[in-house]
């Protein structure tokens, strides 16, 4: 089994919409800064549920906040 | 430092403490008296007081840490501790009643099982706290 890499562009989201603070957007998805500081470090990956709701507040589709690459070639 | 890693620091520090003071107290475990029984009833009693005090402290000095709500990667953490901790009791407890089979009394494996609770809360409270440093 291959891992696989999940990276994100929260930070630069953030910035992007009004320099929103991770306590901010903590608050409004329902996580601690701790763990949104994980999430955009690529230290913990979030719940599906988690993922949606930081896409929501950034207005994007799922895929424009978090990108998916395995790290197992193409077959 | 979120405020449930501050927590774990503090558990951790009071079991250390408090299983300490019963190791000094208590150390004749193959001559158990009435003493040692009475000995462990009171660190359980300064554990508890530790603990709610701490507890008081951290919740006065940090409010809006204290309030915010457990959230999945915190949930994650403590199932992944606690999965630890129990396989380590598990183990403790098994090694606890093999002692049986080398002549232990059965005040020993009581104070063996009790050793193996201590080491699968330690290793509970460490394994959260390497947990919040890792991030998950």
């Amino acid at each position: 089994m291959g891992g696989t890499i999940i990276s994100n562009r929260i930070r630069q989201l953030r910035f992007e919409n009004g320099e929103l603070t991770q306590q901010q957007l903590g608050q409004r998805i329902g996580v601690t800064r701790q763990t949104l500081n994980a999430i955009e470090l690529g230290k913990y990956s979030p719940s599906l549920e988690a993922a949606f709701r930081i896409a929501e507040v950034f207005g994007l589709p799922l895929e424009q906040v978090f990108q998916y690459k395995s790290l197992r070639g193409p077959k | 430092m979120p405020f449930r890693e501050k927590s774990a620091w503090v558990t951790l520090f009071a079991i250390l403490l408090v299983f300490a003071l019963f190791v000094l107290h208590a150390p004749r475990l193959s001559h158990p008296t009435p003493g040692d029984f009475h000995a462990l009833l009171a660190c359980i009693g300064a554990f508890v007081v530790i603990e709610t005090v701490a507890f008081l402290v951290l919740r006065l000095r940090y409010p809006e840490d204290a309030r915010t709500p457990i959230d999945e990667r915190e949930q994650l953490i403590n199932l992944k501790a606690t999965r630890l901790a129990a396989r380590c009791y598990v183990v403790g407890s098994f090694l606890a009643v093999l002692t049986l089979h080398h002549g232990a009394s059965a005040n020993m494996i009581g104070y063996f099982i009790v050793l193996a609770f201590v080491i699968a809360e330690v290793v509970k409270y460490s394994a959260r706290i390497v947990y919040y440093r890792r991030g998950a």
